[in-house]
């Protein structure tokens, strides 16, 4: 085989794309060390960024789909190389300037959203219907609060419980809210962590521009990759509202006394820190006193927790994407807190709940624990 | 002087609880007939140090203080130069590790009484050698460690001339066009600042340069070495008292690398010439004249590699990096690689790696180069990057190759010596690399064991890596920068300045007739009872720091200067004509003469142990003072060095009735602890001997034995004397005893 030649211009595009900071990677391998990949099957982020590095990407290398973006590596990296953005940067190399096969589901889903806003496929009008028995309230200029659905709960209709719990609270405490339901769309951070820029922009302008003309101030989000993108992406597109996560709102209630426990749920629950709300946000006390303040709540920890969870396996679009059975960390998560014997693994976010109901059902253990957002237990506790 | 002896007992810290000190008083006053012995419940209190003083005041000048360590409390026991002060450790090795009220620890005390007093009887205080000193301080190399060790000494209020055999001072880093950063953030090249220290360096009034000059002889010894110098044609001689040895590298040649292609293509060029180069301002391809695009950076072009250099010479990784900068400086676009074995950017360095791999041209690949070869004006560079695990290959303009340093001490060719061997054959040997004439020339001492300092294997000077840095094994000549061992800028002025205090704290201890480094209290030095001499050279090839000179009937001259007072050419005498004022063969004779040896059938065998001051003995302290218990019939005779150990002391002993001899040093080999460098390597070679001939005499060889420790290691000390005394007890009693 003839030597590989380094090749400038591709490491050139892949820094103007945003990957930057491979240039610093110094091949330590704390990256592979720490990926949850490889917990279930090789993969090597370090191997990847020297590659990036040399400009020797393999562009139809079906690895560069791999990453869920859950951060743990670029946490540890003792450079600071920001590995997602690296990661993003190839993905979007192939996304946008068409150079390699996106993977089908993927390119489905992202389709689906650029049409109708939502990965599903669902009708764009069809948004608000999850709320129809509910008696919420269209978002009206001068309401306080908007309550912006994550498209999962908004169309899955297992996952769907997650806005009605969040609903039920909101209505028993008496919060002034309201849904935009049709004139939202995709939050659309996955699509930019699967490469997709240019739609990623669209979406973002479109909710920007649906919120501001609706006059909304604060969003309440139920998924930590809205509050992410809300946060941290649209506020550089001219977004000017403020977001919180439902944890930081019920944290917040609770300790205004405004929202009252009159129930007790006596069960060991686990929580799992959902990588976009904890990593990346920081946000890892709230959904903890959250949980510690229902009455009966035995709260349990799993050996890696915080900083250092273990992703479910959902984000930079892996969501949309099929994970071989045997390959999915999740299931591990899974077993080792039904092994720690708890009875809830409380979530914070809606993409964990779909993996690990996935994870429920492959692994045969529905009857051992329950998988529930925080969101619902709450409500079962009023 | 006539000797008035004062015994001084004292029962306090455990002492009194453990022995019957009415009875050890007794030893002195029945046994050794002294008049005056008094004990004290508390004798480094004020009324016991009262009680000495008054004594002393009236006549005493020989005071045995029986208390603690001679380790502690040395500053209440001290009375002046001109009182002798024998101590004799009742605490730490008698009180704190053995049975109180026990036979066996009332005979070690008494024992170690009586020692002290033996010791106390033929002691004098030394008196100093004393000699008019020049306090003036030779730098030899006019690179940036010698401008830097200059400077210090200048600072510092000392005279110095500095030595540079090229017509300008400056050396290699004259030649750069900038050095990497040594200030936060540490991310830009900084200008060397040379032609400021220069000027610095020739305004100073206490500093003499030298320029275009060499060094054709150092005669004498430290505080009065007479130089001469050879300065365009000219002859100079300097008066000097201490000497910086800073002769700084030379590059390793990388046409020995045939792989590499250097000598082979034109534009496979070293750093150095990149350096050249680049000083003279554009980077270009020695081939066509053309400025370059794209270079490829080879790190280790021979370093950490057995066949070359064995070891990391320390700038290499930062110098690339640093030349990259050049690179991507002159051309934006330019495209630079570097080729690594392992990056070495050590402390805040790391920034600046860091800084250079933001650099968009610059790209680093761990790998090992494959080949080089030259096709269509470019070269092309393959190389297997282990990181992806298979071949990468670039075409470039250039290709620089780090090379390492090596040390200037380090000969060219090994100097080789003719000998006779003992069939009579003459047969042309090369000289060991330990030895003084194993170096390329540079100081062209008139010593006895060489022109040059000892190196060691690398050619770098025998100047220990961690307890004597800068020190060699010439004393008053010390070692800095790259000589030393392979080091950039920053790290060579930090050795600059190190050697400078050395070359500083060397002249005025000479002055005081003290010691350098490590016995610097010590005013005594060795005196050669010469009528008893023959010749036999042993004290001239022994000493580890070339005291002895030699006159043309091969009689030794020393020069007290030069001597560390380890004592290993007194245990070197074979005719034992040796001694030091309170250090001597007889001295310690007398010690072992005076060892109450009981009946074999008492079944209290004795075992004399020499313990070296530096390590073994600090740590047998320790192991006193962590209350370790050992065996009770060990005899401790703290010796300055196992080197000085004269093996007429094993067969005093063993005539005595001795039942064994156990010494115990430091470690010898490459990585030595030995404070006298070579002291405990001798000793294990002599004491094999005495074991051979032990077993000749029909005795088991078992009853000597040689350890080695180092200071920490005191919870070994009395397991050594436990197993040993094991091993006595299975061997017998010594069959001398009865005769």
């Amino acid at each position: 085989m003839s030597p590989a030649v380094p090749d400038k211009e591709t490491v050139d595009i892949i820094r103007e794309m945003g990957g930057g900071t491979l240039k610093i990677c110094y091949q330590c391998g704390t990256c592979t060390g720490t990926c949850p990949w490889n917990l279930v099957r090789t993969f090597l982020p370090r191997r990847m960024m020297h590659r990036a590095q040399l400009g020797l990407i393999d562009f139809g290398d079906k690895d560069i789909w791999t990453c869920a973006t859950c951060g743990a590596c670029a946490v540890r990296c003792p450079r600071g190389v920001e590995m997602i953005d690296v990661i993003r940067a190839m993905r979007k190399v192939i996304a946008e300037m068409g150079v390699a096969k996106v993977p089908d589901s993927l390119r489905v889903s992202v389709k689906n959203i650029s049409y109708v806003g939502n990965p599903q496929g669902e009708p764009e009008k069809e948004r608000g219907s999850w709320a129809q028995d509910l008696g919420v309230k269209p978002f009206a200029p001068g309401t306080e609060l908007l309550y912006y659905t994550c498209c999962i709960p908004a169309f899955d209709a297992k996952v769907r419980r997650i806005a009605r719990a969040t609903v039920g609270i909101l209505n028993k405490v008496g919060i002034d809210y309201g849904v935009l339901g049709a004139k939202e769309r995709c939050c659309g951070e996955s699509v930019r962590k699967s490469g997709n820029e240019t739609i990623f922009q669209e979406l973002a302008k479109g909710n920007i521009q649906a919120f501001a003309e609706s006059g909304v101030k604060r969003v309440v989000v139920n998924s930590p990759h809205c509050y992410h993108t809300f946060k941290k992406e649209y506020p550089e597109l001219g977004a000017e509202f403020e977001v919180i996560h439902l944890s930081q709102l019920l944290d917040q209630l609770i300790r205004e006394g405004k929202l009252k426990f009159s129930k007790e749920i006596k069960k060991k629950v686990i929580y799992h820190d959902p990588c976009y709300l904890g990593r990346h946000n920081e946000i890892y006390d709230e959904p903890r006193r959250v949980l510690q303040a229902i009455p009966g709540v035995q709260l349990m920890e799993f050996q890696s927790s915080r900083k250092s969870s273990v992703c479910c396996g959902g984000g930079g679009g892996r969501v949309w994407m099929e994970t071989p059975k045997e390959e999915r960390f999740c299931d591990l998560r899974l077993k080792e807190a039904i092994d720690a014997g708890a009875d809830v693994l409380a979530v914070a976010c809606p993409y964990c709940m779909l993996m690990f109901d996935d994870s429920l059902l492959s692994i045969g253990k529905e009857s051992t624990i329950e998988i529930k957002d925080i969101s619902e237990l709450v409500l079962e506790a009023l | 002087m006539a000797k008035k002896l004062g015994v001084y007992i004292c029962g306090g810290c455990g002492i009194s609880d453990a022995l019957d000190v009415d009875k050890l008083c007794g030893v002195a006053t029945k046994e050794f007939k002294v008049e005056n012995c008094k004990s004290h419940p508390f004798l480094c209190g004020e009324e016991g140090a009262k009680l000495i003083a008054q004594d002393i005041q009236e006549g005493t000048n020989t005071a045995v203080i029986a208390a603690c360590s001679p380790r502690a409390k040395m500053d209440v026991f001290n009375y002046g130069p001109s009182v002798y002060v024998e101590r004799v450790s009742l605490r730490e090795q008698v009180a704190w590790v053995h049975p109180p009220k026990d036979e066996d620890t009332q005979m070690l005390a008494e024992d170690y009484l009586r020692m002290g007093l033996a010791r106390a009887q033929k002691a004098e205080p030394p008196e100093p050698f004393s000699e008019t000193i020049d306090k003036t301080i030779l730098v030899v190399g006019g690179g940036i460690a010698g401008m830097t060790s200059a400077l210090e000494a200048a600072k510092a209020g000392y005279n110095v001339c500095l030595v540079e055999k090229e017509p300008s001072l400056g050396g290699w880093i004259a030649k750069l066009r900038k050095q990497y950063p040594k200030h936060p953030p540490y991310r830009e090249l900084e200008d060397t600042g040379i032609d400021a220290c220069i000027k610095e360096l020739e305004g100073n009034s206490k500093i003499k340069v030298f320029t275009g000059a060499e060094i054709e002889k150092i005669e004498g010894a430290p505080g009065m070495y007479n130089v001469s110098l050879r300065q365009k044609g000219a002859a100079t001689s300097l008066k000097i008292g201490s000497i910086v040895q800073a002769t700084g590298f030379k590059p390793y040649d990388p046409g020995k690398l045939e792989y590499l292609g250097y000598g082979k293509y034109k534009d496979v060029i070293t750093n150095v010439q990149m350096e050249e180069m680049a000083q003279k301002g554009k980077i270009t391809r020695p081939s066509d004249g053309q400025e370059v695009s794209s270079v490829a950076f080879i790190q280790c072009a021979g370093q950490r590699d057995p066949a070359h250099l064995a070891y990391c010479s320390a700038f290499c990784c930062m110098t690339s990096l640093k030349q990259a900068l050049y690179v991507t400086g002159q051309n934006p676009d330019a495209q630079v690689y570097i080729f690594y074995k392992d990056m070495r950017t050590p402390g805040q360095y790391e920034d600046f790696y860091k800084r250079v791999q933001e650099e968009p041209g610059v790209f680093l690949a761990k790998g090992d180069v494959k080949g080089i070869s030259e096709e269509g004006g470019k070269v092309t560079v393959e190389v297997y990057d282990v990181l992806l695990g298979e071949n990468i290959a670039v075409n470039v303009d250039l290709v620089v190759l780090a090379a390492g340093i090596v040390s200037n001490s380090m000969p060219e060719v090994a100097p080789k010596v003719e000998a006779v061997t003992p069939d009579g054959e003459k047969k042309v040997t090369e000289i060991v690399s330990d030895s003084g004439r194993y170096a390329t020339p540079a100081l062209h001492l008139q010593y006895r064991q060489g022109p040059e300092i000892p190196t060691l294997k690398y050619g770098f000077p025998d100047s220990h890596f961690i307890c004597f840095p800068y020190e060699t094994r010439r004393t008053g000549i010390y070692a800095a920068g790259c000589v030393r061992q392979p080091e950039d800028i920053a790290a060579s002025m930090d050795d600059a300045a190190g050697a400078a205090l050395k070359a500083i704290q060397c002249v005025e201890q000479t002055a005081r007739g003290q010691a350098v480094h490590p016995r610097t209290w010590d005013k005594s030095y060795p005196s050669l009872f010469m009528q008893r001499c023959t010749q036999c050279k042993r004290c001239t090839e022994e000493c580890p720091f070339g005291m002895y000179n030699e006159d043309d009937k091969f009689n030794p001259l020393p020069n007290p200067t030069r001597c560390r007072r380890c004592g290993i050419c007194m245990g070197s005498c074979p005719e034992r004509i040796i001694s030091f004022k309170d250090y001597s063969v007889d001295i310690i004779s007398s010690m072992l003469k005076v060892i109450q040896v009981p009946e074999p059938d008492e079944e209290k065998p004795r075992v004399v142990a020499f313990l070296c001051e530096n390590d073994a003995y600090p740590a047998l302290d320790m192991a006193g003072i962590n209350r370790i218990t050992y065996n009770p019939f060990i005899r401790v005779i703290p010796v300055r060095c196992l080197g000085s150990v004269n093996i007429v002391w094993i067969a005093d002993s063993l005539s005595k009735g001795i039942d064994g001899i156990l010494m115990i040093g430091c470690k010898h080999g490459d990585d030595y602890q030995c404070h006298f460098v070579k002291g405990s390597e001798l000793a294990s070679t002599r004491m094999g001997k005495v074991q051979e001939t032990l077993q000749r005499l029909v005795l088991e060889s078992e009853r000597i034995r040689v350890e080695e420790i180092s200071i920490s290691e005191f919870k070994k000390i009395p397991q050594i004397f436990d197993e040993f005394m094991e091993k006595i007890k299975s061997v017998g009693p010594n069959p001398y005893k009865e005769m």
